[in-house]
């Protein structure tokens, strides 16, 4: 669409520079918070820190970094993590969204309802569900904790240590502690994309589903077959965001588990604040920051290739 | 926009689809239930093995209405309020959560919601209404940028802000941990906004301008009216955000008393490992406004958020 002409004159030069104007003070943001500081990673990631200043060592923090014992063991953990997460929310955002697409009433209620998880802060989240497990006085406690039904001391989630590996070093199976923030870390994140797929599904013609089924499909054929492949792209937006999320979402580790026991639950977003806070080698934290910063970007480019496929970007 | 419905037994589907929506809500709620709990038992409840879920036990009875426990001393110790002849309660409350942290907080989620709308404002109607060169290379920058976590930046934000402390230039804690919120929050407010302006209609802004408006006041007087639904959707967005973020603050912010509520949230953790109670009162004090919020804004916020998530 072409702008008209202005009206008159002496607006014109107005006009002309407005856009400039009013974007400026955006970009200007953007430059100082997104991109110098990325640059700056690249940079920190390539120096090293010596009394006399930050030095130039080339690659060696990369190298460092991959010969850390933690840096393959997080990536295992972060491995774990993503996928169980993942599946466990689409799958069941999918159902919770499916059911809302139906012809009911109260759907707003129910949406209110269950988006109440994504509005709590991750810190919170992980407490509560601390709470639940916290060792003896948790109200779970109880229950995990009876030599009875878990054999032979009890399980008690933030302090049992990880069991043997199946597969070599490969952290599965994953400790307690794991699957707890996995659960709660799935019990945020589930209202966020029953929203996206609520949105999908709507947009699906009634009519289709209706037809298949006359001509006796069953509701999981009519699903799998016809649904489904209609919402693919929101479908693989979903999956590429919550990955995105979840892997650069930490202050749920820090009140849920604070990576332990051991360092059963140290994916890398964690370890990134251990080597560069905890450990203060900032050189070999910024080549971590740049590889989860590679991942994110092919995530991102990823979503922004499945968005524009829509006509999402005009 | 059609909803789905199935052919055949549509009446007993139905009623089927609500039990098992009631019972997802339900087990939803479950873990902010048992806080809610906690946070109302007193410390002998709570140093019990094993757990009860409700105080309410008697020697002869598992559970009896009238002999629950109630307490409020998780609450009391968080907000630890004291005897004062110049408060018109005849207390004041001295709790660091409530006294510190919480205000803290509230600073900063207000001016960074608030930038954030202006900004995203003012270029969301650039690129809703202008066609320039660079606009699509711009936009397309913008929300690339929109997914970019916080987490990759922070050790170089870290760094700056070490480095701009030893430096004569002034430098506060605060503006800082604003500017970078204002920044990490701006893209996807850009979209947001672009969004809303793209839906108010420009014929409007046009019979203005025949009318004899200028450009600035059409825009105050038709344009900002209409959009301040979207702008309010994006304040309450960022608001959120901003409220419930952790690491940022509690990184970026060196001195104790500029720290935020979740830096607050995570010390108390560390003092209270089995005043479970208490964790709790402080877990439900911080999260309430924020929830009251959402259920009164629900609409305008979902709006928001559907949009957001469309694009991010």
């Amino acid at each position: 669409m072409q702008h008209t002409k202005p009206p008159r004159k002496p607006l014109r030069f107005l006009r002309n520079s407005l856009p400039f104007w009013l974007i400026l003070p955006t970009v200007i943001f953007l430059f100082v918070v997104q991109v110098y500081p990325a640059l700056y990673t690249v940079w920190l990631s390539l120096q090293e820190r010596q009394p006399s200043g930050w030095t130039f060592v080339g690659l060696k923090n990369f190298d460092r970094l991959f010969n850390m014992s933690i840096f393959g063991e997080s990536a295992g953990h972060t491995i774990i993590f993503l996928v169980s997460h993942v599946i466990l929310t689409m799958v069941g955002a999918f159902i919770i969204a499916f059911l809302l697409s139906r012809k009911i009433r109260f759907t707003g209620f129910y949406i209110t309802v269950l988006f109440i998880p994504w509005i709590i802060a991750q810190i919170i989240v992980g407490l509560v569900f601390r709470l639940l497990v916290a060792p003896d006085y948790g109200l779970l406690a109880g229950l995990l904790q009876n030599p009875d039904l878990f054999p032979p001391n009890g399980l008690s989630v933030l302090t049992a240590s990880r069991p043997l590996p199946w597969f070599g070093e490969f952290p599965f199976p994953p400790s307690p502690a794991m699957i707890l923030l996995i659960i709660a870390s799935t019990w945020r994140a589930i209202p966020f994309v029953t929203l996206l797929l609520l949105g999908a599904i709507e947009m699906v013609p009634g009519e289709v589903l209706e037809s298949a089924m006359i001509d006796g499909a069953s509701l999981w054929q009519s699903i799998r077959y016809i649904m489904i492949p209609l919402i693919l792209p929101t479908i693989i937006v979903s999956i590429l965001s919550l990955t995105l999320n979840a892997m650069n979402g930490v202050g749920l580790i820090f009140s849920l588990t604070d990576g332990g026991p051991g360092t059963s639950t140290n994916i890398l977003s964690f370890t990134l604040y251990t080597i560069g806070w905890g450990q203060l080698q900032f050189g070999r934290a910024a080549a971590l920051a740049l590889i989860m910063a590679v991942i994110n970007w092919i995530l991102i480019a990823g979503i922004l290739r499945n968005n524009s496929s829509e006509g999402e970007t005009n | 926009m059609r909803k789905i419905s199935l052919p055949s037994g549509r009446s007993r589907n139905n009623l089927l689809t609500h039990a098992i929506l009631i019972l997802i809500c339900l087990i939803t709620m479950v873990p902010i239930a048992t806080t809610i709990l906690i946070s109302f038992k007193s410390q002998p409840d709570i140093t019990r093995y094993p757990p009860v879920l409700f105080p309410c036990d008697t020697p002869e009875k598992t559970f009896d209405l009238s002999a629950c426990r109630w307490s409020v001393e998780g609450y009391m110790r968080v907000l630890a309020p004291k005897p004062s002849d110049e408060s018109p309660l005849g207390f004041i409350l001295t709790g660091n959560l409530l006294r510190v942290y919480l205000p803290n907080t509230l600073l900063y989620a207000t001016a960074s919601a608030l930038c954030v709308v202006i900004l995203a404002g003012m270029s969301g109607y650039a690129f809703s209404r202008y066609r320039f060169r660079g606009r699509k290379a711009l936009l397309t920058a913008i929300l690339a940028i929109t997914g970019v976590p916080l987490l990759t930046n922070l050790l170089a934000l870290y760094q700056m802000a070490v480095n701009l402390r030893k430096s004569p230039l002034p430098f506060d804690d605060r503006i800082f941990l604003i500017v970078v919120y204002i920044g990490f929050f701006l893209p996807l407010s850009v979209w947001i906004a672009k969004g809303f302006f793209d839906a108010i209609p420009r014929e409007l802004e046009e019979a203005a301008f025949i009318d004899g408006c200028s450009p600035i006041g059409a825009l105050t007087r038709i344009t900002m009216p209409l959009a301040m639904p979207g702008m309010s959707a994006i304040f309450l967005l960022t608001f959120v955000n901003v409220w419930n973020e952790f690491l940022a603050g509690y990184l970026l912010v060196s001195k104790n008393e500029y720290k935020p509520a979740m830096f607050g949230l995570y010390d108390f953790l560390g003092q209270n490992l089995i005043n479970l109670q208490v964790i709790a009162a402080a877990c439900i004090l911080i999260a309430m406004p924020i929830v009251v919020l959402f259920l009164f804004t629900r609409r305008t916020f979902l709006k928001a958020m559907v949009e957001g998530a469309i694009k991010g």
